[in-house]
Parts: C-alpha cells; structure tokens; sequence
C-alpha cells in the first residue's frame, strides 16, 4: 500500500462542522469494530490468568479476576510442552528452508533461465496451486505411511516440500528485475548461484521477506495435515499439542482447565504474532501486491 | 517461427537444473497422489487389510446410487451455504471496513494491523478460544446475554447457530485481509474522479456506488475466486469448532472425506468422493478464469 501520509489536524480548527461530526464518528466507530476484533485474544489471555475458582462461574465481567500464573506453570507439566515447542520449531525451519531455497532457485528458472520448455514446466508448477491438500490428503497419507514416515517430522514436512505458490510470486518479482542488472553481473563473472545470490536476492529482498514469512506463519500455524499424520508426542506439533493438551481432561475437567489451555495457546501463540508485528511493514505491503497481479 | 536448433550452453544447463527439483517435487508430491487417488477409487482398499484388488466401477456406482443417504449431497450443501454466506461476509464486510478503517494517520494503521492480525492466529487456537466464548453454560458470550435478561443459546449444539458461530469465526480469522486488499486497491483510484464528482454535486454515497464500487470490481473479482476456491476446502475452522455436528449439520465435503477415510477406514469410497469435489473445483476455477478474463476491467 502507498504509504502516504498526511498531517493529522492538530485542532479542529477550521474545519467544518459536517466534517468534525464525521470524524468523530469514523473514529469511534473504528475504534469499536477494532476492539470487537481483538475481543477474543483479549479474553483468551485474561483466561489465562483466572484461577479456577471463578472460571466456571456465570459472572459476565470483562475485567481481569486474579492472575493466576500457576496456570501457565501447569499448561508445561500437563503435557511436554517443550517438546511440542521443539517439534514446530525444527518442522518449520526444515520446511522453510527446503520451500526458500528450491522456491528461489525454480523461480529465478523460470524467470530468467533460457531453455526449451520453460513455459511449460512453469505451468506445470503453477497447476499445483490448483489440487489443494484438502483432495490430496488420502493417497499422500498412504504414501507417508508406506515410507514409514508417519509420526515423523519427514511425513509432516513432505506434502507441502514446494510453494507453488511461492515460486509464482517470486517469479513475477525476478521477472521485474532489469535485465541490465543480471548482464552487469554477468560481465563481472557471476555465474547461475552468483547472479540469484547478489543480483536478484538483494533486489527482490522485500517480496522474499514478505513470501517467507507467509510461508513460515503458515507452517507453524499448519493444522490439517499434522492432524493427520501425527499420532504421538514424537512428532505433534504446537497446532495439534494444543487440542491434545484441552483432551488431556475430559467431561467438565476440560472446561474446569480452561485457564489451563488457555495459557498454552497463548505460548503457542506469541511467536507468530510477534514476527507479524516485528515484520508488519512487510506483511501488509506484500499482500497489496499480490492483488495487483 | 522457424525451428531453430536450441544449443544447450553451460548456462543454459544451469538454469534448467534450477527448475529440476520443484518440477520433480511437484510431480511427487501433488501429480502422483493425484494420480494415485483415481487409481485407489477403482480398488476395494479399506485401510485396514494391507492387499487390495481392482473392482472396476464398484465404488463409482455406490457414489452415484447413494449419492443422497452417502451424505455428499448434504455436505455439499453445508459446503455451499459455508461458501456463500463467507463470501457475503468478506466482500461486503470488507469493502465497509475499508472504508471505515482508510484514514492514513498513524492510529488508524495500528487498528488495521489489528484487524488484519487473526489472519496468523493458529485456528486451532482461535478454534480453542471460540468454542470457550460461546460454551452455554460458562461462556462469556451467554454470561453477557444472561446479564441481559436474555436465555442462554447453546451456541454450538443447534444446526443454525452452530453454522453462524462457524461463520463468526472464519469471518474474524479473514475478514482483515479482504479489507486489506480493498483498502489497497482504494488507494490506486485517483483521487480527482471524486473531486470531479462533487464539483457535479455528487453526494458521498452517490461516489460510493458510482465510483470506489465500479473501479474496485477487478478487485471484488480477485477476491470473490480466492475466497470461493478456500471456502469450498474449508475444513480447520469447523474442524477446531464443531466437529461436522450437531448432526452433521456443519459437516462440509473435506470433512466427509476425512470421515470416510480415517473414520470409517473406506479409503476406496473417500477417493471417489475426493475425485468428484476435485473435479468440481478444477471445473469452477477454469470457469471462473474464463469469466473474469471476458468480464470488463474498468481500467484503473
């Protein structure tokens, strides 16, 4: 998005009326929807603090009642925590990393690379965006488990081990790279690695960034396919820990353990929502890009 | 052109090295089970016994003979009214918040960014925190309502709000990219087509509908399939809320292919109805492509 800004009036004065009554009124009413929006992570985190006393009460207080940071403390000893912490850490970075490096590498073929059936391999790339997992699930699930891989970080990184999706963006971004820059390159003695590492990456740093962190956001937020393949605390991941940690109790314990849960989704929570707000700039730019294609 | 012989130069073969692992990876993990899927629909493989045999059209026929008691049209149905009631959301509730939330000052970007934050909460998580906010008998929701004076609705556990409560949610987890998307392509209209318009006497809304509405219509398009081809695979967000129920009342197609493979173990009966729902998705988004190729871009 344009980043223009303009100056905020520092008084009213010297607007209209109808104007002043107009801003007013966007003003409250945005901050209204923006508080209805963050309602729900707003209580989760206060049912998170509440002790267990009052969490099954019929009070329809919005304010904090006690901060209870035992819960939090039980959410790591209820289920092993840690290792599902682990499990979405070494998942998501071996994703990423296998999804960045061939997504950059494909990309910069097809954009750039000179050779019979580009075209046509790219469209065969680019038709996979068009057979989602939700169809797929069934044989690859069978596949998985015929390579032993069910339960694995193997089995949880193999279905989405390439972006289509990524390499798409990335190619219309190399594409956009002028051709003066790679020649240049070339003249030094810049070979394929060479070009993509200190031409492309460099000018394209701001659409890999943004796809990147699409692309891990989404793997750690993953849950239909850890669903299905993980089966022990091996392999589970945060996504799936999280509900195991709920049906760690049954019957009226469960929601007796709200507060309990509830602190487990905000540890499982934090890190996403931390890049989001670390990387905002990059997350809402390249998201305006994608509808201009 | 004429068919000039390529010569594979050094960098030449470099370059299509490049494109060597994606090609093949997607050939694996995408094509393959693609495959693999049409192939298991003609077997009578039940995930439980390790050998199965080829049985022709078995399966096919009992798609098609018990199409109505198999569930596919009861679930394509849900799925349907899912996908409708999602796109009237974040169309029409995107375009508004657009409009609501475009003040460039520094305040207004922060209420954007959250608006636009659900969008990377996990939905297990927000699946968590849903299904605690509107419990009937403990859930703030209902607490607030009690206060109120009014009864207490078991949210989840009836056919009609449990669909809303799955619609409340998706519409929370996206409605802030639809307005940001919007609020982008507001940005590109050129701001004297309505100062030109009110030179004409146009009122507000008049340039609402005559304006931002028209030139925004590639952008409705581009969000109308995107959002369409993943709310027809929605499956996380009923999953994390309802389970499919009460009474199969929220169950969508994903969920009867899930059910039938891993529930009922007919690995055999959930690839013919993954076939038929990938069929209908290939089917719509070449349709779709088509449509919005010939529809007229208002050039912006």
């Amino acid at each position: 998005m344009e980043q223009k800004r303009y100056k905020r009036p520092k008084t009213f004065r010297g607007y209209s009326k109808k104007s002043r009554a107009l801003y007013t009124t966007q003003t409250v009413l945005a901050v209204l929807v923006t508080l209805v929006m963050l309602f729900p992570l707003y209580w989760m985190l206060i049912s998170s603090l509440r002790p267990g006393e009052v969490l099954l009460g019929k009070s329809a207080s919005l304010l904090p009642t006690g901060f209870e940071w035992r819960n939090y403390l039980e959410a790591w000893t209820r289920v092993p925590l840690w290792r599902y912490i682990w499990n979405t850490i070494a998942v998501t970075a071996i994703s990423m990393t296998i999804k960045i490096v061939g997504g950059v590498l494909a990309a910069y073929g097809f954009a750039n690379g000179r050779f019979p059936g580009r075209d046509i391999l790219f469209y065969v790339v680019l038709g996979a965006t068009m057979v989602p997992h939700q169809v797929t699930f069934v044989p690859m699930y069978v596949i998985c488990s015929r390579l032993g891989w069910v339960d694995t970080y193997a089995g949880l990184v193999f279905p989405g081990i390439v972006g289509a999706h990524f390499i798409f963006m990335m190619r219309q971004s190399f594409r956009s790279v002028d051709q003066s820059y790679i020649d240049a390159g070339r003249l030094d003695g810049l070979g394929v690695l060479g070009t993509i590492w200190y031409v492309m990456v460099p000018m394209c740093k701001a659409s890999l960034i943004t796809m990147s962190l699409t692309t891990l956001i989404g793997q750690w937020n993953s849950y239909f396919w850890p669903k299905i393949i993980v089966k022990t605390d091996a392999a589970r991941v945060l996504t799936v820990g999280l509900i195991h940690l709920r049906e760690s109790w049954t019957g009226t314990e469960m929601w007796a353990h709200t507060n309990v849960t509830m602190a487990g989704a905000v540890i499982g929570m934090l890190p996403a929502i931390v890049l989001f707000f670390m990387f905002q700039k990059y997350m809402l730019t390249g998201y305006s890009k994608a509808s201009m294609k | 052109m004429a068919p000039k012989k390529f010569k594979w130069r050094r960098t030449n073969v470099k370059e299509f090295l490049c494109v060597v692992p994606a090609v093949v990876m997607v050939i694996v993990t995408t094509y393959y089970p693609l495959v693999d899927l049409v192939r298991i629909s003609f077997t009578d493989w039940d995930m439980l016994k390790k050998d199965y045999q080829y049985v022709g059209l078995t399966n096919w026929v009992w798609f098609v003979k018990n199409a109505s008691r198999n569930h596919f049209f009861a679930d394509m149905k849900v799925t349907l009214i899912y996908t409708f009631f999602t796109l009237l959301i974040s169309l029409v509730l995107g375009m508004l918040l657009a409009l609501l939330m475009g003040r460039m000052t520094r305040p207004f970007g922060m209420m954007r960014a959250v608006i636009f934050m659900p969008r990377y909460v996990a939905m297990s998580t927000a699946g968590i925190i849903f299904v605690w906010m509107l419990n009937t008998d403990y859930g703030i929701v209902n607490n607030v309502l009690a206060l109120l004076g009014a009864q207490r609705i078991p949210w989840l556990t009836q056919p009609v709000t449990a669909m809303i409560s799955v619609l409340v949610l998706s519409a929370w987890h996206s409605v802030g990219y639809s307005m940001m998307i919007y609020l982008s392509a507001m940005t590109g209209i050129p701001k004297d087509y309505y100062e030109i318009a009110s030179l004409d006497g146009a009122s507000r809304r008049v340039q609402f509908f005559k304006i931002t509405v028209p030139l925004l219509s590639p952008t409705t398009m581009f969000l109308l399939v995107t959002t369409f081809i993943s709310s027809m695979k929605v499956y996380n967000s009923i999953d994390v809320l309802t389970q499919g129920g009460p009474y199969r009342s929220t169950e969508v197609i994903v969920y009867l292919i899930y059910r039938l493979a891993f529930v009922d173990y007919r690995v055999d009966r959930a690839a013919v109805v993954a076939t038929v729902f990938f069929l209908i998705l290939l089917a719509v988004t070449v349709l779709t492509m088509r449509w919005s190729e010939n529809k007229v871009n208002y050039d912006t």
